[in-house]
């Protein structure tokens, strides 16, 4: 295995094109290291992309685009500011602090994993990936980009280059929650985002539900979305979302929980995330306070 | 005193901050060649093909060896029943088959793959209750014809060691009770999980073996290298290095003698064996499974009158020093209260899984769970206040215990009790815990300081520093570096810098009986403080002439030695030592120690290997955790310890120890097991799928050492390192049951475990 050392986007695509699918983007390399060191991949090119300044930009300037190599330290932090705290909230997650130092938005999209951290409020944000190749460059959405555990429609000469988000909107609120055995350090046993829009009388007007660990890929909930557009929050409109959720969903048995685990906790998840996002976007919420 | 108590850094830690430690998986002499095993499969079954010849003509093989090349011998510490290598059955995954040294590791691996293992699989007995049955394969059809190293015991077919205790009287109290409450709980594996996993060098040379090591225990490598290859145990030298933990895990042999045959076969070439941390873990001697099943019998009252206690533990495929242990349930039957007439059986049970060993607070972690969970239940059964309910039984100064053993101190338990309330009063508690979700939870318990000798030879160096040389192991605790380093201190009046301590070597220094139960700093420091007291006597003696006073007028402090009264025309400690060293020769003393068993009654029980608890200690425990309604996840939100320890020596190593044990103990409790498939696998096999709680997972322990030097300790010290982990699982698992209003009987209380038991009781009051 070689390593091609590259110090522009050019030589990155350049790298790529030449090499195809025997090459490898490394990022952070927290993904990439461990795949190696198991054998689950064995690239004959390594192409580092951590040192591409051009990628590891956020810009804030009406949307929010963020670029492929902005580490979970950065999102973590806030960087995107007050809209995106489930960004933030998910980011803080990835791992330990080890990880989000050096962990990138990009690498975990692109490593596609079905407990990705960062997926399921990257959803709920409507994000558009960005690819480039030496040929130009496309816009996919972020769903449509993923297709099962660790498969994208990424073309094997494209990098990431950015993350475009759908701009912040006035009384909205948008919350990560993670389910885990302990507080760090952890894959997701279940992973919720929500974000919800209301209007001025408190109805939601736009609605956003995705989840990770219980499919082969981050997924959003449409079903249970449209059931919360146009709608007020209550107590029996929520069970109905669970039970969308749960509808939507294939929970499996493994080693760090069982399915009926999985399904136990989306009720109480649906809540949890609504009465947060409620909060958030300064509107009344109906779920009782041992759930927040 | 000046040294003792105070807070100084431990002499180990700047070379492990900076890196500069060599631990054991470090080690690394010239001309090293590396070694891997080839492990069972499956967890039972009969070899019935074995062919090497593919190995042994790999590129860069130096020997392939297996039962065939070994002496035909057993070995074990208390029974021996293993052999070095699996010769015609395996009995647990991962037990070693043949090994294979090669100049790399990827050769040795390389090698290793092309051996043809062919094994007719047997299936595996992995149910306790199964094992017990008749209907059951029995795992050592020739059982009866192993040899115990330390006298026989009762055992038989599954039966791999048991303690019963039947006294007059319980059938007739449990007939007189008013009614009678019962339990049963189980419990999973727990694994040590130290950082560093096991290693070690070994060198055939000379007819001798010299083996290189991390090791809690290194004398006993020497004896179990010794057993396996059928030579005398000093032949056999083995030296320590420094460890990166091991927490009972490393008190017995594990690879040390297959490094040793290998090295052989190689023509004496160093050779290195590390496990993967996969094999460390499946082959790691875990805290063992068990069921405990507890009987209560209440007068019309509710006072406790009559108490049964059944164990059924898992001993694994082999016992190593399980056997010993089984007795600990006769000194945990009842905890720390009085119940009555008490009955105990205690049952070690051969399956087709990894031998279990020794985790710091040995089959007390769930001896003490069963009993706390039984106390509340019971005082929840009668409508009492858990804690005045605990006191009203608790035992009393000059206690009488089911072995006869008399605990005169009992009293610590009631000031135990005390300054527990004075942290965090209980109705205080109580009350801020009263909403839902939230709970708090007491506990107590006594427990042993582990009495086996050790040795240590003190010497002043001309310089005037202090070197002690003794085989005594920091395992990481402090006990070398901060315990005896600041006895041995205090009483030659020299700063814990000055004073160098050997790392253990079985040629240089004397038997010491590993770092265990506790021992290290209580009976290692003993001995140091006696090898310093001949110092100081032959110190005197030379000063007295040097400065013309009598012997007795000479005091010794700060590093100087000096006349009663003016200590500005003193000479200095090197002073001394030169003067001495080319008078009378060079000053040294020698110190060793044991406690004796405290006097019991041999007739009380049968198998009572362990008969009595030297140098009790005393702990009361107060959790409070909060519960996650919508995930079932616990987190413990106060811990309070209080806790006997005799004497600080060491400040900082103490609370490094409770925290430390406290931290096990929440991790047994909510977050860590080896789960046992019904295949006899394990299921956790790294440290991605073993939950470890991790710092974020732990509050600041709050601590206070409760301080009755025992008069045989070095500055009255009794034990501390190993019994802070005993209450962890107890305080905590009753106080998620305070939570969330169920029972909840088996541990660990994962947060599946906790909303499974909410979802059942939300369901139940539906219905
Ligand atoms: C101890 C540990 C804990 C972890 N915990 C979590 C966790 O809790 N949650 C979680 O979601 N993940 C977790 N991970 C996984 C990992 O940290 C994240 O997926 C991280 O975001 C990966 O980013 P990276 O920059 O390290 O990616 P890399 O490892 O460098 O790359 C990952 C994949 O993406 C590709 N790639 C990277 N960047 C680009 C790009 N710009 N264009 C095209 N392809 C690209 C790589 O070729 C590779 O296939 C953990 C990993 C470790 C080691």
């Amino acid at each position: 295995m070689k390593v091609r050392r590259v110090t522009t986007t050019e030589q990155a695509l350049e790298a790529l094109a030449e090499h195809g699918s025997a090459a490898q983007p490394l990022a952070g390399g927290t993904d990439v290291m461990v795949q190696l060191s198991r054998n689950e991949i064995s690239p004959d090119v390594l192409v580092p992309i951590n040192d591409l300044a051009e990628l590891s930009t956020v810009e804030t300037n009406g949307g929010v685009r963020v670029g492929a190599l902005v580490t979970h330290e950065t999102l973590a932090k806030g960087a995107l500011g007050s809209g995106y705290r489930s960004i933030a909230e998910a980011a803080h997650t990835v791992g330990g602090w080890q990880t989000q130092a050096v962990g990138t938005l990009g690498g975990n999209i692109c490593n596609a994993s079905p407990a990705a951290d960062t997926l399921p409020p990257l959803l709920v944000h409507d994000a558009e990936l960005e690819l480039r190749s030496s040929g130009g460059s496309r816009t996919l959405g972020l769903e449509e980009f993923l297709v099962g555990r660790r498969q994208t429609r990424r073309a094997p000469d494209e990098l990431l280059v950015s993350v475009g988000l759908t701009p912040g909107a006035p009384r909205s609120g948008d919350v990560y929650l993670k389910v885990g055995r302990r507080s760090a350090v952890e894959v997701a046993i279940v992973g919720l985002a929500m974000r919800l829009v209301f209007d001025r009388n408190e109805i939601v007007s736009k609605a956003r539900i995705a989840l990770a660990s219980v499919a082969a890929v981050p997924l959003r909930v449409r079903a249970a979305e449209t059931l919360l557009e146009g709608e007020a929050l209550d107590g029996h409109l929520l069970d109905e979302v669970s039970a969308a959720v749960l509808g939507a969903t294939s929970p499996i048995d493994d080693l760090r929980a069982s399915a009926t685990y999985r399904r136990l906790l989306v009720p109480g998840l649906v809540r949890r995330a609504a009465g947060v996002c409620a909060r958030r976007a300064g509107v009344s919420s109906p779920v009782e306070e041992a759930y927040q | 005193m000046t040294i003792v108590g105070e807070r100084f850094r431990r002499t180990d830690g700047e070379p492990k901050a900076r890196g500069e430690a060599i631990f054991g998986v470090d080690y690394l002499p010239q001309g090293t060649i590396h070694a891997v095993l080839l492990r069972s499969p499956v967890p039972s079954g009969r070899i019935v093909g074995l062919d090497v010849s593919a190995a042994k003509a790999m590129p860069g093989v130096r020997a392939v060896i297996s039962a065939a090349d070994v002496p035909d011998t057993r070995a074990g510490w208390v029974l021996r029943e293993q052999p070095l290598f699996a010769r015609d059955r395996v009995r647990y995954e991962g037990e070693p088959v043949a090994g294979i040294a090669a100049d790399t590791l990827e050769q040795a691996r390389e090698a290793r793959d092309t051996i043809r293992l062919e094994i007719e699989e047997t299936p595996a007995v992995v149910d306790l209750d199964y094992a017990l049955s008749e209907d059951s394969p029995v795992l050592h059809p020739e059982w009866e014809s192993y040899v115990p190293t330390l006298g026989e015991y009762p055992r038989g077919r599954n039966v791999a060691a048991e303690c019963i205790s039947d006294p007059e009287g319980v059938e007739e109290a449990f007939e007189a009770a008013e009614r009678i409450i019962e339990d049963e709980y189980r419990v999973q594996r727990q694994y040590q999980a130290y950082i560093e996993p096991k290693g070690a060098v070994a060198i055939y040379q000379g007819g001798r073996y010299e083996v290189h090591t991390a090791h809690q225990f290194p004398f006993n490598v020497r004896d179990r290298i010794a057993q396996y290859l059928d030579i005398r145990p000093s032949q056999v030298r083995v030296i320590g290095h420094t460890i990166g933990g091991g927490f009972g895990a490393k008190l017995d042999a594990s690879i040390e003698p297959h490094a040793c045959a290998l090295s052989r076969a190689a023509g004496g070439l160093p050779v290195k064996i590390v496990n993967t941390r996969t094999e460390d873990m499946i082959t790691c001697p875990s805290r063992e499974d068990a069921i405990t099943r507890i009987r209560t019998g209440l007068d019309k009252d509710g006072n406790m009158i009559a108490r049964e206690l059944v164990v059924i533990a898992g001993n694994g495929a082999y016992s190593g020093e399980m056997p010993w242990l089984a007795s600990i349930a006769l000194h945990c039957a009842r905890g720390v209260y009085r119940a009555g007439p008490t009955r105990v059986k205690s049952f070690l049970v051969y399956t087709n899984t990894a031998p279990t060993g020794a985790f710091r607070g040995v089959n007390g972690v769930y001896l003490y769970h069963a009993v706390e969970r039984h106390m509340d239940h019971i005082a929840s059964v009668l409508g009492r206040d858990r804690r005045e309910y605990r006191l009203q039984h608790l035992f009393e100064p000059g206690e009488v215990l089911l072995n006869d053993q008399v605990l005169d101190d009992a009293g610590i338990l009631g000031e135990a009790f005390d300054a527990v309330e004075e942290a965090a009063p209980w109705e205080e508690r109580l009350a801020a815990t009263a909403g839902p979700m939230k709970g708090v939870a007491i506990g107590a318990a006594w427990w042993v300081t582990n009495p086996m000798p050790g040795t240590a030879t003190v010497k002043l160096n001309e310089d005037g520093t202090i070197g002690v040389i003794t085989a005594a192991t920091d395992n990481g605790s402090g006990a070398v570096n901060l315990g005896i380093t600041q006895i041995v201190a205090e009483k030659l009046g020299v700063q814990p810098e000055d004073v160098y301590v050997t790392m253990p070597d079985t040629d240089a220094a004397g038997f010491d009986a590993g770092s265990q139960g506790s021992r290290t700093t209580r009976i290692v420091g003993k001995a140091a403080s006696i090898a310093s007291d001949e110092v100081i006597g032959k110190i005197k003696q030379t000063a007295s002439e040097l400065l013309e006073a009598a012997p007795s007028d000479i005091v010794i402090a700060d590093g100087k030695v000096f006349v009663a009264g003016s200590p500005d025309s003193g000479l200095t400690l090197g002073d001394v030592a030169m003067a001495a060293t080319w008078s009378v020769g060079p000053i040294q003393g020698t110190g060793s120690f044991l406690t004796p068993f405290p006097d019991f009654n041999p007739g009380c029980a049968t198998g009572l290997m362990f008969p009595s608890f030297p140098t009790p200690t005393y702990h009361v425990h107060l959790a409070e955790v909060e519960v996650d309604p919508v995930t079932g996840a616990v987190k413990v939100t106060r811990y309070v310890v209080a806790q006997e320890v005799g004497k600080v020596i060491s400040p900082n190593g103490v609370y490094g120890q409770v925290s430390g044990g406290v931290t096990q103990g929440i991790g047994y409790a909510l977050y860590e097991s080896l789960r046992i498939g019904e295949d006899g696998r394990y299921q956790e096999r790294n440290l991605e799928n073993y939950r470890l709680p991790l710092a974020v997972d732990i509050p600041r322990v709050e601590f206070s050492p409760l301080e009755h030097p025992d008069p045989d300790g070095p500055f009255g010290a009794k034990g501390v390192g190993e019994n802070s982990v005993l209450l962890g699982a107890a305080v905590i698992a009753n106080a998620v049951v305070d939570a969330i209003g169920v029972p909840i009987d088996r541990l660990p209380i994962t947060p599946e475990v906790v909303l499974k038991a909410i979802a059942a009781k939300h369901s139940a009051a539906v219905a």
